[in-house]
């Protein structure tokens, strides 16, 4: 034993007495770079990237098969396929990652260890929450050569390239967060990750079924419908390119009939589907509208992808009962939405956010020390 | 130091639901003094840690560290105390050294700080060698004296040990015992809780004996000459012995700990025992061995734990 060696001073009295922790970045950095160590020196990260790799590249591999087979060959529907596939894997495997992050250390009596130093627990919290998306963002990484490989076959915008990468990685974000939230509530790893997995579940699933659910609440008898349709034959279909294409349509080839039946005015009920995962980023994607292109014969027809089907099946609910049926809504297949609508992720990513910021705040207050009240059956340490 | 230096806790009550843990405990740490906090499982040892610590909020009663009410200026108080837990948390993937530095930044120490302090630690509790080892393959007693450099990695004023000898093995113990006298000497507070009596007996210069949540009784360790207490004699052969007891009529007991050929005689104080072992001596009795039976916190926690059936 040395003596000697404990005499020097770590921190000067004048620190040691002076009020308020770190700063807030610094101490963040370190449990970040804590977290980060242990994730990266356990095997199950890399053993869990593996098999998402394979999942991912087996199910691009058939797509690539059935795509081919099928004659589209537009890299779009196969990078919305990847996206599509990434978000629907991520959402199972971020709850994983994050949902055991606090109470975890909890039962392996390493978060009082960490409480007592200068660390407060909104630190500690966003820490952990760092670690673990940047631990499912690998997931997002592990996913790139499908994406590039997607993109390699053109087809798709740049944008909505980038803006569908973003949007990922903020939805993996949003389910870390419920899922630090949630670990830092809960006593048990096992609950918490049950309960994270929930929540998605609710958000993904729950919200689908509540717009079903809803139907009936919309729902209106007996409305007057109007549907035209047109009595020349040749305007049927996709028209090739040609001058005869420059031509509008003639009014005068179109009949319409008046029917009186049941309409559901989704259009009260769409904000339903808002916090859905797969409607956020689906939502928030800025894709090339597909039919005008058709109508004016300028480009082919472009077959839409899982993630833009869903956005325009979304947007059709938003616009609500489609009251009057016109010759040329006939013509297309589907009626062209107003350009002025109001785009719905904002909201669905509002209260995702809302959600995911009240578990974490609640989750802070259980983490603050000198704790008064602690729940049965958890120890401090 | 000022005379707010140390540790004073009065009239401190916590429960956990319908457990009373703390009923009512009246502490007190002065500096440069180890001070050991003894009583039998579930007796609220541990919880007093954590109120001192500033983990847990007292529902009731004063606490200060070195002046600073954990309740107001926990950071404050942080600064102040280096504690150890009862239980083993490590990181385990991580080394021992990584632990130290990742604990000396928690505290705001500056990196290259934290490296040579977590190098200074290393070589305190003799890890330098296994310092770039995963946690994980450290025996239960070198994982204990990480965590007591852990607890010292800020170099606090207060230090509060949960049960820091256990898991030690003896050499260590006695560098354990050396280092908390070399602390105190520099005028910082100790807290050591402890099963390990005769340990506390070399280490501590106070005692604090706690029962059902309640401080019972303090000691200061000098003053267990006037205590009245067992002594254990040894003579050979026995009989001289017990005919000199009986003619100075001293009672004495034999018992399932003592040898055939010993006794237990209670005597009070130490000038007692000193009158009885010449007055023995000069009868021609052959003692091989006069000593007190157990340590002084021995006799007082059994003193306790008899009052308790």
């Amino acid at each position: 034993m040395n003596p000697q060696t404990e005499q020097v001073d770590a921190v000067s009295p004048a620190e040691r007495t002076g009020r308020g922790g770190l700063p807030f970045v610094s101490g963040v950095r370190t449990i970040f770079l804590l977290e980060m160590r242990q994730r990266l020196r356990a095997r199950s990260w890399y053993i869990m990237l593996a098999i998402w790799f394979v999942v991912i590249g087996l199910v691009f591999g058939l797509a690539v098969l059935t795509t081919a087979t099928v004659g589209v060959d537009n890299g779009g529907v196969l990078f919305d396929l990847v996206v599509g596939f990434v978000l629907f894997f991520g959402l199972l495997v971020a709850p994983g990652l994050s949902a055991n992050a606090v109470n975890g250390d909890r039962v392996a009596g390493t978060l009082a260890v960490l409480q007592v130093t200068l660390l407060t627990p909104s630190q500690i919290l966003a820490g952990k929450w760092l670690a673990a998306w940047t631990a499912s963002l690998g997931f997002l990484a592990a996913a790139t050569p499908f994406t590039l490989w997607a993109l390699a076959l053109g087809g798709v915008d740049p944008l909505a390239a980038v803006v569908s990468i973003l949007m990922l990685a903020v939805e993996l974000g949003v389910v870390c967060a419920v899922g630090i939230g949630v670990s830092a509530l809960a006593s048990r790893p096992l609950f918490s990750i049950v309960t994270t997995y929930m929540l998605v579940a609710m958000l993904g699933i729950g919200t689908l079924i509540a717009f079903g659910l809803s139907m009936p609440l919309v729902q209106e008898d007996d409305v007057e419908v109007v549907y035209s349709y047109s009595t020349d034959g040749q305007q049927y279909g996709p028209r090739q390119p040609s001058a005869e294409a420059e031509t509008p349509l003639p009014a005068t080839d179109c009949q319409s009939e008046t029917y009186r039946q049941t309409v559901y005015h989704t259009e009260r009920s769409a904000w339903l589907l808002a916090a859905n995962p797969f409607v956020v980023v689906a939502d928030a994607v800025p894709y090339a509208p597909v039919p005008p292109s058709v109508r004016d014969g300028s480009a082919v027809y472009r077959q839409p992808g899982v993630m833009e089907f869903l956005s325009i099946g979304v947007r059709e609910a938003q616009a609500g009962p489609d009251l009057e049926y016109t010759c040329e809504e006939s013509y297309l297949g589907a009626r062209e939405l107003q350009d002025g609508q109001i785009p719905i992720w904002p909201l669905g990513l509002g209260l995702q956010l809302l959600l995911a910021g009240a578990l974490l705040v609640a989750g802070r207050a259980r983490l603050a020390t000198p704790a008064h009240r602690i729940p049965r059956g958890t120890r401090i340490a | 130091m000022s005379s707010e230096a140390g540790i004073t806790a009065a009239g401190v009550v916590r429960s956990f639901g319908s457990v009373r843990a703390i009923r009512a405990i009246d502490f007190e740490a002065p500096p440069g003094e180890v001070t050991a906090l003894i009583g039998p499982n579930g007796s609220g040892k541990t919880t007093l840690m954590l109120i001192l610590a500033s983990l847990l909020a007292p529902d009731a009663g004063t606490v200060r560290i070195c002046g600073v009410d954990p309740l107001v200026d926990p950071l404050a108080v942080r600064r102040m105390v280096g504690w150890m837990p009862d239980t083993l948390g490590v990181w385990d993937s991580l080394t021992a050294r990584e632990i130290l530095q990742t604990l000396a930044a928690c505290y705001g120490l500056a990196p290259p700080e934290r490296e040579r302090r977590a190098e200074e630690l290393l070589r305190l509790v003799r890890l330098e060698d296994l310092a770039g080892q995963p946690a994980r393959v450290l025996s239960r007693g070198q994982q204990q004296r990480l965590s007591l450099a852990r607890a010292l990695i800020h170099d606090p004023q207060v230090l509060l040990l949960d049960e820091p000898a256990s898991g030690l093995d003896p050499g260590s113990r006695v560098e354990l015992r050396s280092l908390l006298r070399t602390l105190a000497g520099l005028g910082k507070t100790i807290v050591v809780s402890s099963h390990v009596l005769v340990e506390l007996d070399a280490i501590a210069d106070r005692a604090v004996f706690v029962k059902r949540g309640k401080s019972v009784q303090t000691q200061r360790l000098v003053d267990a000459g006037t205590q009245r207490r067992t002594y254990r004699i040894c003579a050979e052969p026995i009989e001289p012995l017990l005919e000199a007891l009986s003619r100075h009529g001293f009672g004495f007991t034999s018992s399932a700990q003592t040898r055939t050929n010993e006794v237990d005689v209670v005597l009070d104080g130490t000038a007692h025992a000193a009158w009885l072992l010449r007055t023995l001596v000069e009868a021609d009795v052959v003692v091989s061995a006069f000593a007190p039976a157990g340590g002084a916190l021995e006799e007082t926690y059994m003193t306790l734990e008899v009052g308790a059936e």
